[in-house]
């Protein structure tokens, strides 16, 4: 849930070295927080050199925790990635940081389609719309069902199904997505994209603190990508059978989990 | 090929300039026009701008629809103009004259609707109204009945080939705007200016150009230059940064506002220059916006109009529930853009307008994730997991189904949804567990 986070002259004298400030910035990148200005800091504000002082070292601050959606400066022990758990016990636990990485670009590469890969995001989705951030359905293959939806716990107001032409429209429409920091979550299928296109979505998906959600070819596996998380996922016998093929800030593993979907 | 004539009363180069590039936001074809005598008066001292938006139309929800948005933005800007809309340029600007604002769209339809219209509305010199008026005839019908060998001979080549491009019987020669590499554009006062928020009016309408000129190469800017030149001075160059690169002429104004107020002159400004050179990609998230609440609505609202605006309406939807038994039609997608909502055929037009939302309780039981679009046929599966499950209804309306729904085993351990249609005893394929 939101929450409003207060910026006083302190900890923005203090800037980077402030753990307090730092997790606020933190906060307010992911969209967790509000800003607030402090009382004393307004008719700083009212000036525009000062204001664009205190901007600039916003700026600059949000810079350190941008990269990699870590924040710097720290040692290993204090560093967090923002995540949105995804719900699955046994899955969270062998994500770095517990989650699908915020921020990020997360690879799904099913076998076939039908095996429980919608499922899988559906109770993070869930969450994301309940913090009151919308969902992004790029070009999805099929029509995202409604009264299935529905019954996952999904706000259908939240979410927005938009249909494209072509490929490169696809791609287009999935970074202006990723790009709003309204919108918690974007789920895509790209076509033809290669390392370079990987990258700008990665990007896209850093500036507006949401989780890219590709869905590609298991072919793609073995092409390199900048993607935070890659997972090639197959029907087990019962469930769904999920190999972590790249994890970054974290190691590979394999688990099944129970998605709803067929029960 | 559908044109937009923009009429504007007496102006100077400099304005249409910054017109012109505020127009490319609609259309990538844009062509300013000139009166070529400065002094004669009527229909030849209009300023003209074309846009062509055959192509673009759709984007904007139709000619109607677009032509509202042009008119809008024109009077916000404080200009006086008059739109028209044909299958020509000269058509195009004709319309405007006659003040006929309604889209003509067709060739034929031009014709019928500039029958009876006066003569005097043709963008002919005095001289060859004076000719026209000397046979009598009243009414462009009337004109247009003669044929082109015996116009010509009567009236000139000039006038022979000034209806044809009417008509669309020849080409319009129109020189196009090509969208420069950087921006500049410029306003000059006919009184010097001695207050800086004078300046603010004119500053708005160079910044509305500024905007459609961004907006036309999805591009934003970080940085510009004001240049407020003065007689017997050196320009004052004001130089406006901002936080994030934005096209934003609201907030763009508000910083120029804020620069401006702070600035003493060092001599009245005859004239006002505005300079962009490093454009970047726009970000949405905005540093110096500090209501939360209204953020995050905002800024779904900028990525759904930039959505729509490139992909149309019907593109950008959201999924509502439907209280209808039969599965293809327990849904329903409604414009995620309420106002456009009017002027445009959702994609499930054949579907039923969605009921009151029926809670979870009263769904029916589980439903796949994905549905395909048209059921597919299949061969009977395998290996059927659970069902049946009968969905017979729509007797009412002529689109009754009469079905057995079970879940079956696909290829690779994928879980399908499939139904045997009970009346033919086919397999058809309608959903995935995904």
């Amino acid at each position: 849930m939101s929450h409003a986070v207060t910026l006083d002259q302190e900890s923005c004298e203090a800037g980077g070295d402030d753990d307090r400030y730092l997790a606020s910035l933190h906060d307010i990148r992911f969209g967790k927080a509000a800003i607030a200005i402090a009382p004393r800091l307004v008719p700083l504000l009212g000036k525009h050199e000062e204001r664009a002082a205190v901007l600039a070292r916003l700026g600059e601050a949000c810079q350190s925790v941008r990269g990699d959606g870590q924040i710097g400066n720290h040692d290993d022990s204090q560093v967090r990635a923002a995540v949105q758990p995804t719900e699955f016990a046994e899955l969270d636990a062998l994500l770095p940081g517990g989650g699908w990485p915020v921020g990020a670009i997360t690879e799904l590469m099913p076998e076939a389609a039908g095996i429980g890969e919608i499922s899988l995001v559906l109770p993070a989705l869930a969450a994301i719309g309940r913090a009151g951030r919308s969902i992004a359905w790029i070009a999805p293959p099929f029509l995202p069902y409604p009264p299935a939806l529905v019954r996952h716990g999904i706000a259908l107001e939240k979410m927005l199904w938009v249909q494209v032409r072509d490929a490169r429209t696809a791609l287009w429409a999935t970074e202006q997505a990723l790009r709003c920091p309204a919108i918690g979550a974007v789920l895509a299928w790209p076509e033809g994209v290669d390392d370079r296109r990987l990258r700008r979505l990665q990007l896209a998906a850093e500036s507006g603190g949401s989780c890219g959600l590709l869905y590609r070819p298991q072919v793609c596996a073995r092409e390199h990508s900048p993607a935070a998380l890659r997972l090639l996922l197959r029907a087990a016998a019962t469930g769904l059978h999920i190999d972590i093929h790249k994890a970054r800030g974290g190691r590979t593993h394999a688990v099944v989990v129970h998605p709803a979907a067929a029960a | 090929m559908l044109w937009l004539c923009i009429l504007l009363p007496r102006h100077d180069r400099a304005a249409l300039h910054n017109l012109a590039l505020w127009a490319l936001q609609w259309s990538s074809q844009v062509s300013p026009c000139m009166p070529a005598d400065e002094d004669a008066d009527g229909a030849r001292a209009m300023a003209l701008l074309w846009l062509e938006i055959g192509a673009s139309r759709q984007l904007f929800g139709g000619a109607t629809a677009l032509r509202a948005h042009i008119a809008t933005g024109l009077m916000a800007l404080g200009y006086e103009a008059r739109l028209g809309i044909a299958p020509t340029p000269q058509g195009a600007a004709l319309l405007a004259r006659a003040g006929h604002d309604e889209p003509v769209p067709s060739l034929s339809a031009l014709r019928v609707r500039l029958q009876p219209l006066p003569l005097t509305l043709l963008a002919l010199t005095p001289a060859q109204h004076d000719a026209l008026r000397s046979t009598g005839l009243e009414t462009i019908g009337e004109l247009l009945a003669f044929p082109a060998a015996a116009l010509a001979r009567r009236f000139g080549p000039e006038t022979s080939a000034y209806l044809q491009r009417l008509c669309g019987e020849r080409p319009e020669p129109l020189r196009m705007l090509q969208s420069p590499p950087t921006f500049s554009s410029r306003c000059e006062f006919s009184g010097a200016l001695t207050d800086t928020t004078a300046l603010l009016f004119p500053l708005q309408r160079l910044l509305a150009g500024l905007q459609g000129y961004l907006r036309s190469l999805d591009r934003a800017v970080q940085r510009y230059t004001l240049r407020l030149e003065h007689r017997g001075h050196a320009a004052t160059c004001v130089q406006i940064g901002m936080a994030r690169p934005t096209r934003a002429a609201a907030q763009l104004l508000t910083l120029a506002r804020e620069r401006l107020a702070a600035l003493t002159l060092v001599a009245p400004v005859q004239a006002l220059g505005l300079q962009a050179q490093e454009f970047l990609q726009p970000l949405v998230l905005q540093m110096d916006c500090f209501a939360p609440g209204i953020q995050h609505s905002e800024q779904l609202q900028t990525v759904i109009d930039r959505l729509v605006a490139r992909l149309g309406n019907a593109a950008v939807q959201t999924l509502r529930i439907a209280a209808d038994h039969r599965p293809e039609r327990a849904w329903s997608a409604l414009a995620a853009q309420p106002e456009y909502s009017a002027t445009t055929t959702p994609v499930t037009a054949a579907l039923p307008a969605a009921g009151a939302r029926p809670g979870v309780a009263e769904l029916p039981s589980l439903r796949p994730c994905w549905l395909l679009p048209q059921p597919r046929d299949i061969d009977r599966p395998e290996q059927l997991l659970a069902g049946p499950e009968r969905i017979e209804s729509g007797w009412w309306d002529g689109a009754d189904i009469a079905r057995d729904y079970y879940l079956a085993r696909g290829t690779a351990g994928a879980h399908w949804w499939v139904y045997r249609d009970l009346r033919s005893g086919a397999w058809h394929l309608h959903g995935l567990w995904a």
